[in-house]
């Protein structure tokens, strides 16, 4: 089990040498605990306790990276089995599958499409992380001919090779093994062939078997032959199977039991229902999701639902406060107020532009917060609504002087409009209705 | 952390629909809860229970997406034909009829909503949840009307929030129907809205929480943890918070991405989007999802398939 800041504490020399770039042990202890520390940074320890401290205080799923540069997938790092626990780390990496069967226009294609494509939302870039290079043709010379004309090209993309034996895999490793490929897969006869050429050519590997228990064995023992760059394959065929096993695994890697705190590596192609598998993994501790490549819809959804469930839970999202203009508005365009939240400015803004009128939107700084709970704490209040319209100089911007409130803040209208001077109109409560308010309120 | 399968508590068993043993006309009852693990890790059927597809019908299209408008044509605007077919051929395993004519200003046609209602009831055997006005100045007529139209069938009505309440419990405690308890992303509010229905009269096994569903994109992950912290908390023995979960997102379908391109694939993006909501409620913990898209329900129907049979687990 973890332990706790103060339990570390009583193990660290108590010295506050700053060495290790903490003020004092105490912000020391208590950065391991949140297992963001490093225990090696304290050069007092002896190696009994740096390796208590060690084992105890880094993060229960080993970290993982795969590729190198700028596109490398780092995994892993996972401490929480609930997401609202604290939060999860690292999103998995989903990569789209090509075999060696296809023609070399089909897998270029696909590369091109995983190098390329974006989705840009809420200021963040969506991507996807690399190829699953699976041998369908049992042939060394075929195989080691294609993963040769993928790192030609230069995409620089992360890589699973796969293949069923370790000679397939030796075929292919000169040409790609210096940009640290996934290696996929150690299984109980070829775990030891596997282990040596993940050792040779410094790769991650994937070790597999659909038992549990032989699973993690499996993992014991090539955790001594090659270290933690290791991912586990419960090779589940159904989504039952991928949720209890994953399941499984992580309250297993959180107990830390052997062989379980390993990133999870997903063959969604291989499960019954393969996009549902996709969005399964990604809401169940998937680690590296591999799938046939999504079509449109699909790979939009898979995509935002990542970014969904990867977003801090204790952090709201911010939008910067300050005045954003929808449309094209001029001086009689109304202003609605709201809140720095970035889902209410999504949402906001989403029923605003379905309206077609152009406006401004003014966020006061609510700190992240929601209209109900900044209602609530005194975040969106005058002073707050006051020093947003005099930042944004409102007031050289349109010609009226009217402020349009969300509906929840609506105890707050004589307040405002005291501190400002400008007149407050009352909106819906549901961004839903703003069509019907501006046709309603603003326009009669 | 806990292991698999170790709990205090388990989730209120709410059966809604009754057949004519029980007095209503439904073909087959529709029963929730009774779960006794987190969501579908259980044993199917016994520690975990198989989550239900509520299809959801309107009276009145012009409050309804406009993706579903442009691709549905009239059946859209008759709840008893689209109910009819939500039985057979969604497959759906109950009917939301969702009263929007209520949403209208100066809405006071309450007969006509009864005769929905009762059309609707005879158009399908499968057990009906009913959404009735969201407006605090009609609620009482509105709510009575529902409750009185559908005596004797053990509907859920919706939706009870913190600060209108009465009326639709009024009417589910009178005609005997079960409540909805709606409360904004929070288990602290849908606590203490359960607390409240209690008091005013309406029992346990009558009371299915809304956590309210951020669409994907939209605030799904607050939604997500809120009933995944629910689900644990009810787990964990707090009985008010042991009410199963229904899960409905209004936006899945109105949002940004279902607005762009050609209206196929409108059409197409919708089902993905609100697929992808309704399929992260379930593994969050909900007992029955509400979906709008006639495409969603068969997709919805083979992911429940999928997570409740396997070879092993």
């Amino acid at each position: 089990m973890a332990l706790k800041a103060l339990d570390i504490y009583k193990i660290l020399p108590k010295k506050n040498c700053k060495e290790c770039g903490e003020p004092t042990c105490l912000t020391f202890a208590m950065k391991l605990a949140s297992g963001k520390g490093d225990v090696n940074l304290c050069p007092y320890l002896d190696a009994e306790a740096r390796e208590l401290l060690g084992a105890s205080t880094k993060p229960p799923v080993a970290k993982v990276t795969i590729g190198v540069g700028e596109r490398s997938v780092t995994i892993g790092e996972e401490t929480v089995f609930f997401r609202h626990e604290k939060t999860f780390v690292h999103p998995p990496g989903i990569f789209f599958e090509v075999s060696d069967l296809d023609s070399d226009e089909a897998i270029h294609a696909v590369a091109t499409r995983v190098f390329s494509e974006s989705f840009v939302r809420i200021g963040q870039s969506l991507q996807w992380s690399g190829l699953a290079v699976r041998c369908r043709s049992q042939s060394p010379e075929r195989y080691a001919a294609v993963v040769d004309s993928i790192e030609k090209k230069g995409y620089h993309l992360p890589l699973v090779l796969v293949a069923d034996t370790p000679a397939l895999l030796e075929a292919a490793l000169p040409r790609a093994g210096q940009f640290r490929p996934l290696l996929h897969a150690a299984r109980q006869d070829t775990a030891n062939e596997m282990s040596t050429l993940a050792r040779n050519y410094g790769c991650p590997l994937v070790v597999a078997d659909p038992d549990h228990d032989r699973l993690l064995s499996l993992a014991t023992r090539s955790e001594g032959a090659i270290g933690q760059d290791l991912l586990l394959d419960a090779s589940p065929a159904t989504l039952r199977e991928l949720l209890v096993s994953s399941s499984r695994i992580r309250m297993e890697a959180i107990s830390r039991v052997p062989g379980a705190g390993y990133p999870l590596y997903v063959d969604a192609g291989g499960i019954e229902g393969t996009i549902s598998a996709v969005l399964l993994a990604v809401l169940k501790f998937g680690g590296v999701i591999v799938t046939p490549p999504l079509d449109a819809a699909s790979a939009r959804a898979a995509l935002t639902l990542r970014q969904n469930i990867y977003t801090d839970p204790q952090r709201p999202i911010q939008m910067s406060p300050g005045l954003y203009r929808l449309g094209n508005p001029g001086p009689d365009s109304p202003v609605f107020l709201t809140v720095n939240f970035s889902l209410t400015y999504f949402t906001l803004t989403s029923y605003l532009e379905a309206t077609g009128e152009p406006c401004y939107l003014l966020l006061a700084d609510t700190e992240g917060l929601s209209v109900l709970t900044a209602v609530a704490s005194g975040k969106l209040s005058e002073t707050t609504v006051k020093e947003a319209v005099q930042k944004a100089g409102l007031e050289n911007v349109v010609s009226h002087r009217t402020l349009i409130i969300p509906g929840y803040a609506a105890p707050l209208s004589g307040k405002i409009e005291d501190a400002t001077g400008w007149k407050v109109l009352v909106g819906p409560r549901d961004a839903a209705e703003v069509g019907e308010f501006l046709e309603k309120e603003w326009h009669s | 952390m806990t292991t698999l399968g170790q709990w205090e508590g388990s989730i209120v068993k709410v059966t809604i629909g009754a057949t004519p043993a029980d007095g209503g006309t439904r073909r087959a009852t529709c029963t929730i809860g009774g779960d006794r693990d987190l969501p579908l890790l259980g044993e199917p059927g016994n520690l975990s229970t198989i989550p239900k597809i509520a299809f959801d019908v309107c009276d009145d299209p012009a409050l309804w997406p406009e993706v579903l408008r442009l691709t549905m044509g009239d059946e859209l605007g008759d709840p008893a034909a689209m109910a009819a077919r939500a039985e057979r051929e969604m497959g759906a395993d109950l009917v939301r009829l969702n009263l929007t004519s209520t949403r209208r200003k100066g809405f006071s046609d309450f007969p006509a909503i009864r005769k929905t209602i009762e059309d609707v009831l005879s158009a399908t055997g499968l057990p009906l949840i009913i959404e009735g006005s969201a407006d605090p100045a009609i609620d009482s007529e509105v709510f009575q009307q529902c409750g009185e139209a559908a005596e004797g069938e053990n509907v859920l009505l919706g939706t009870a929030e913190a600060d209108r309440y009465r009326s639709v419990a009024a009417a589910a405690v009178a005609y005997r129907h079960g409540v909805i308890a709606q409360s904004p992303i929070d288990a602290n509010l849908a606590k203490q809205l359960n607390i409240l229905l209690r008091e005013v009269g309406v029992s346990q096994d009558r009371i299915v929480i809304d956590p309210y569903t951020g669409a994907l994109g939209y605030g799904l992950e607050y939604s997500y943890s809120v009933m995944e912290r629910i689900r644990y908390a009810a787990l964990k023995g707090d009985q008010d918070l042991s009410s199963p979960m229904i899960s409905a997102s209004p936006d899945a379908l109105t949002i940004k991405e279902v607005r762009e391109g050609s209206i196929q694939q409108r059409y197409e993006t919708g089902c993905t989007w609100e697929y992808t909501t309704a399929l992260a409620a379930i593994v969050a913990g909900a007992a029955i999802v509400v979906v709008r898209h006639p495409g969603t329900v068969p997709l919805l129907k083979d992911a429940i398939a999928g997570l409740t049979r396997g070879r092993g687990g």
